[in-house]
Parts: C-alpha cells; sequence; structure tokens
C-alpha cells in the first residue's frame, strides 16, 4: 500500500511542473557556480591553491544544492498533505482501508524520489570533469549522501509542517521558519566555541558540513535520521488529531 | 435482512458546537436512506463519521458488526465512500486514478480492468478513460467521484450530496442507478433537496440542528387520499361533507378546507362535485404529508432565524 501511495505522488509530481522548474532553475545556478569555481581554480597557482578542486566543488556546488533542497522539499510536501486536505483528496486516502503510517511513509517515500534527482544534480555537474580532470569519487559520494539525506530532513520537516494546516502557502512558510531556525541554531556560539555544543548540533549544515569533507560519520547519520523520524513522528500524531478535531 | 450499519447514539462535538447529537442509525441491505436537511444540519458530519473520516464524540458504529473505531480497516474494506467534493486528482487521467482507487482498496490485480470497466460504465465514462480529470465538467467530476465509490463493489455506500452540479438528465440517470446500485448493496445519501431524495430513498431522515426531527419510510409518508381546497363565496363546511366523493373535511381557515376522499374517489370526481353542487373552486392541491410537512417548517424556521 506504501507503494501505491508512493508511486501516485511520484506520477503526480513528475507530470506537474513544479519539479521540473525546480530542477531547470536549481541546474542554471548550479551550472554558473560550477564554472565559477572552475574558472578560480584554473586561474591559481599550484601554490595558492589550498583546498583540492573536488573539496572546492563539493563545498560550494553542495552547499548551494542544499539550499536548492531547502526550498523545494516545503513546496513538494505542501502538495502532498495541505493541498490535498484543501481539494479533498486526502478523503479519498482517509475512506480508504489504510493506515495512516502507510499514507505517511507513501508520501515521504514518494517525496525522498522526487528530490533525489535535485540532490544527483552536484554529481551530475561534477560528471563533467571526469576524464579531465582527477575527482575524488569517494569525497563526491559521500557529499551526495549528505545532501540526501538533509533533503530528507528538509522534506520530514515540510510534510509535518503540511499536516499543521489546508494553506498551502501557510504550510511553506512554517516549514521555512523551522528550517531557518535549524540552520542559524548553531551561529550563536559558533564564533566562541571550537567543539560542537548543543545548539551548534542542532544545526544541520554543522552535521552536512562533514558530509562535504568526505566524512561519514555516525553521529551525522544519527542526526539526520532521528530529526528525519522525529518530524514524521509529528506528522503522524497531527493526521491521528485531524480526526478528532 | 442484512445490517450493514448499526450507529449507537451517535454525537459530535466541534468545540462548544454540537453538530450532531444523539443519532441512531441502522440500515439493512437493499435500502436506501436519505439524509435530508437545511445547510449545517450535520449531514455532512454524520456521513464523515459513518465512513471513519471522523471519530465520533461519543457513539458507536458497526459495519457489516465491524465496530469501526476499533477495526477501521477491516470495517473500511466494506464501505464506498463519495464526499461532498468528490476526491480527485486533477494531474491524472481518468483510467490512472480509477486504477490508484482501486489499488487503495486493495482490489486483486486482475480484477482490476474489469472493476473499472463496469464502474465507467454504469457511471457513463466509458470514454473518458484517457481524459485528464482537470479538464473534465463538473458533471463529469462527480460522476467519476461515484465512480471511484462503487468500483469494488462496496456493500454500503456513502454518498454525500451526490447529484450536486449535474444537469436534470444526469440527476435522473443517477437516480436510476442508485436504484440499480440498491438491489444488492445499502446506501445512504445526503441531500437538501427534498424532492430528489423522495423519489429515490426507501427512508427518510430529516436533520436539524444536529439532531433527528422525522426518520420515517418514504412509502408511510407518502400522500394518501388528502387534499386542500380553496373555495369561494360564503361555503359552509357543510356544503362540502355533503359531496359524494367527500368522506369527511375540516376547516383549516377562511374557505379553506382539508377533504379526506372516500375510498376509490380522485381529484377529478372531487373538481366535478364541486363544481356541480354550484361551489367555486379556487384551488386545489394534495395535501402535504408529514415528510413535506416537517421539511418545509424546519426550512421555514431557517428562513426566520
Amino acid at each position: 500500500m506504501i507503494g501505491t501511495i508512493a508511486a501516485r505522488e511520484i506520477r503526480s509530481g513528475l507530470v506537474t511542473p513544479l519539479l521540473w522548474v525546480l530542477l531547470g532553475a536549481g541546474q542554471v545556478v548550479l551550472a554558473w557556480i560550477f564554472l565559477q569555481v572552475i574558472e578560480n581554480f584554473s586561474g591559481l597557482n599550484a601554490d595558492q591553491r589550498l583546498i583540492s578542486l573536488t573539496q572546492e566543488l563539493c563545498l560550494n556546488l553542495f552547499g548551494f544544492a542544499a539550499m536548492l533542497a531547502m526550498l523545494a522539499a516545503p513546496l513538494l510536501a505542501m502538495r502532498m498533505l495541505s493541498a490535498e486536505f484543501r481539494d479533498g483528496g486526502y478523503d479519498l486516502l482517509a475512506g480508504a482501508p489504510v493506515t495512516l503510517i502507510e499514507i505517511l511513509f507513501g508520501k515521504f517515500i514518494g517525496l525522498a524520489v522526487l528530490i533525489t534527482p535535485l540532490c544527483l544534480l552536484p554529481a551530475a555537474n561534477l560528471a563533467l570533469l571526469a576524464g579531465v580532470a582527477t575527482l575524488d569519487l569517494g569525497q563526491v559520494a559521500a557529499a551526495t549522501l549528505g545532501l540526501w539525506l538533509a533533503a530528507l530532513f528538509f522534506g520530514a520537516i515540510g510534510l509535518q509542517a503540511a499536516s499543521l494546516t489546508e494553506q498551502p502557502g501557510a504550510a511553506v512558510l512554517i516549514a521555512f521558519g523551522v528550517l531557518v531556525f535549524f540552520s542559524i541554531v548553531g551561529r550563536a556560539e559558533s564564533f566562541t566555541a571550537q567543539t560542537l555544543s548543543l545548539f551548534g548540533w542542532l544545526s544541520w549544515n554543522e552535521h552536512l558540513f562533514r558530509f562535504l569533507l568526505g566524512a561519514v560519520r555516525l553521529s551525522d547519520l544519527t542526526y539526520f535520521l532521528l530529526f528525519t523520524g522525529f518530524f514524521l513522528a509529528l506528522a503522524h500524531r497531527r493526521l491521528a488529531n485531524r480526526r478528532l478535531q | 435482512m442484512e445490517t450493514l450499519v448499526f450507529a449507537t447514539n451517535l454525537s459530535r462535538d466541534f468545540g462548544r458546537h454540537p453538530a450532531l447529537s444523539n443519532l441512531d442509525l441502522c440500515l439493512e441491505r437493499g435500502q436506501v436512506l436519505g439524509l435530508l436537511g437545511p445547510n449545517g444540519a450535520g449531514k455532512t458530519t454524520c456521513l464523515r463519521l459513518l465512513s471513519g473520516l471522523l471519530a465520533p464524540s461519543s457513539g458507536r458504529i458497526e459495519i457489516l458488526g465491524i465496530d469501526l473505531a476499533r477495526r477501521p480497516l477491516a470495517a473500511k474494506r466494506h464501505l464506498g465512500y463519495l464526499p461532498e467534493r468528490p476526491p480527485l486528482y486533477p494531474e491524472l487521467r481518468v483510467d490512472e486514478y480509477l486504477t490508484h482507487c482501486a489499488q487503495l482498496h486493495r482490489l486483486p490485480r486482475r480484477a482490476i480492468p474489469a472493476a473499472i470497466a463496469t464502474a465507467k460504465q454504469r457511471c457513463g465514462l466509458e470514454d473518458q478513460g484517457r481524459r485528464l480529470i482537470a479538464k473534465l465538467s463538473r458533471g463529469y467530476r462527480q460522476r467519476l467521484g461515484l465512480a471511484q465509490a462503487i468500483l469494488h463493489r462496496p456493500p454500503l455506500l456513502i454518498l454525500d450530496e451526490p447529484t450536486e452540479g449535474l444537469d436534470p438528465v444526469q440527476m435522473r440517470e443517477l437516480r436510476q442507478l442508485i436504484r440499480d446500485l440498491a438491489q444488492d448493496t445499502g446506501i445512504i445519501l445526503s441531500s437538501h433537496l427534498l424532492p430528489e431524495v423522495q423519489s429515490v430513498c426507501d427512508r427518510v431522515m430529516i436533520l436539524h440542528r444536529g439532531r433527528v426531527r422525522f426518520d420515517a419510510e418514504t412509502r408511510a409518508a407518502r400522500p394518501t387520499n388528502l387534499w386542500r381546497v380553496r373555495l369561494g363565496g360564503e361555503t359552509h363546511i357543510m356544503h362540502l361533507t355533503a359531496l359524494d366523493p367527500v368522506a369527511g373535511a375540516i376547516a383549516i381557515g377562511p374557505n379553506r378546507f382539508q377533504v379526506e376522499l372516500r375510498e376509490g374517489s380522485n381529484s377529478s370526481d372531487l373538481a366535478r362535485a364541486i363544481l356541480r353542487s354550484g361551489l367555486e373552486l379556487f384551488e386545489l392541491v394534495p395535501e402535504r404529508t408529514d415528510l413535506e410537512r416537517t421539511f418545509f417548517d424546519l426550512i421555514g424556521a431557517e428562513e426566520h432565524a
């Protein structure tokens, strides 16, 4: 049943323009950043190059792609719950012999599949350099994994926000609010403390940064999976409460 | 007769506002129950409770003997639900949408094409399979909503204002479809149109402000041989009771009478007798049934409120 719901979400995502616009716009900006990094890097002498080309590209391309995913996930998620509440499509699922867990996981998996091409865009850009420059493929793989996990985390927040309201616009704003909070929460102490504080730990960009450097650490994996699960659980609770309200 | 729905003492509050209070309902296979009432009477709330979309504040619902609150999945397998707004996905094609609905209702993969073909044929959607739902007219959307409800041949159908948005021809077709479906299913439908309910339902329940005001079989509530007449001039009731077709009469206003006809007489006999006796006949209308009286009283109450 999860597969049925996910397949429907993917089909709907593919036949409507939102995903393609996000991918197209994202690729234009990524290509621009890609060009700039290559331009700058090739203009430097060997002794002026502080970090490798792979690191330079990973930090810039994947960093921007994460911002793009932060924008895309709430927009894709809002359609899956908020807009369905508003247009009545959710009644089909609520009236069918399907559990809330199946509904939520179906939608989440659909969202994960739809946002995956966005996470592969930076790696696809880097593939242009294959045969021209030697890239650290392990680091690119780690960065792609990190970006994908971050996108899942954004998607879970998006779904949770979308479960709160019948107004898709409000759902997107709520999700952005939460995501911006999770982006800047570590900033307060970043100038004074050297070690990862609680606030620093809460911030997703700190964890993604390790992935972009090529380090796949269990603690960072745990962070993304834990918060993804947490926001999905909140969304489940909210869907269960809809019957009572 | 098999009991399809058994609801007892069903209540639902939204905050402090009671949307439905102490409703008891029982529906058997082959019956069509109409929920009638003005807007805001609690019809949709009642149907959403019965289809498991809302949890009741108190009370209990059983569908084919399965408790809807304890075993919602098993209970929902037996029902088809058409909400007020058909639950459609505009970006899908009609066939894609119906396939998705069939999968949601766990129809076996092999049975899906035949089920879709039957549902489309019953709802007049045979040549619409490739069309995008976003491009369908309102009437076709309503039909598609109905098709998804009957797709898995549920024993219980819950239809919230099914004729909304249909033209008169489509309405007539839908009534016929409901009668056909009622041969082996039980149907609960809501409407705010009295003639629609009278024409299609076996039983009517009138709701007003969340309470049941009238609950009876429509056959029992069909017009008897009671007529209302308005006569001209100074007419005494004795003039009327003296007429052959009249079994009895009561005055209900100046020159207005309620007349009961003898067995075997009809309104034309009465009209002829009145004219022959030299009385002036201004008006001759069938007396409203209990159902109509209750309904119009409530609508009147709404208008004055």
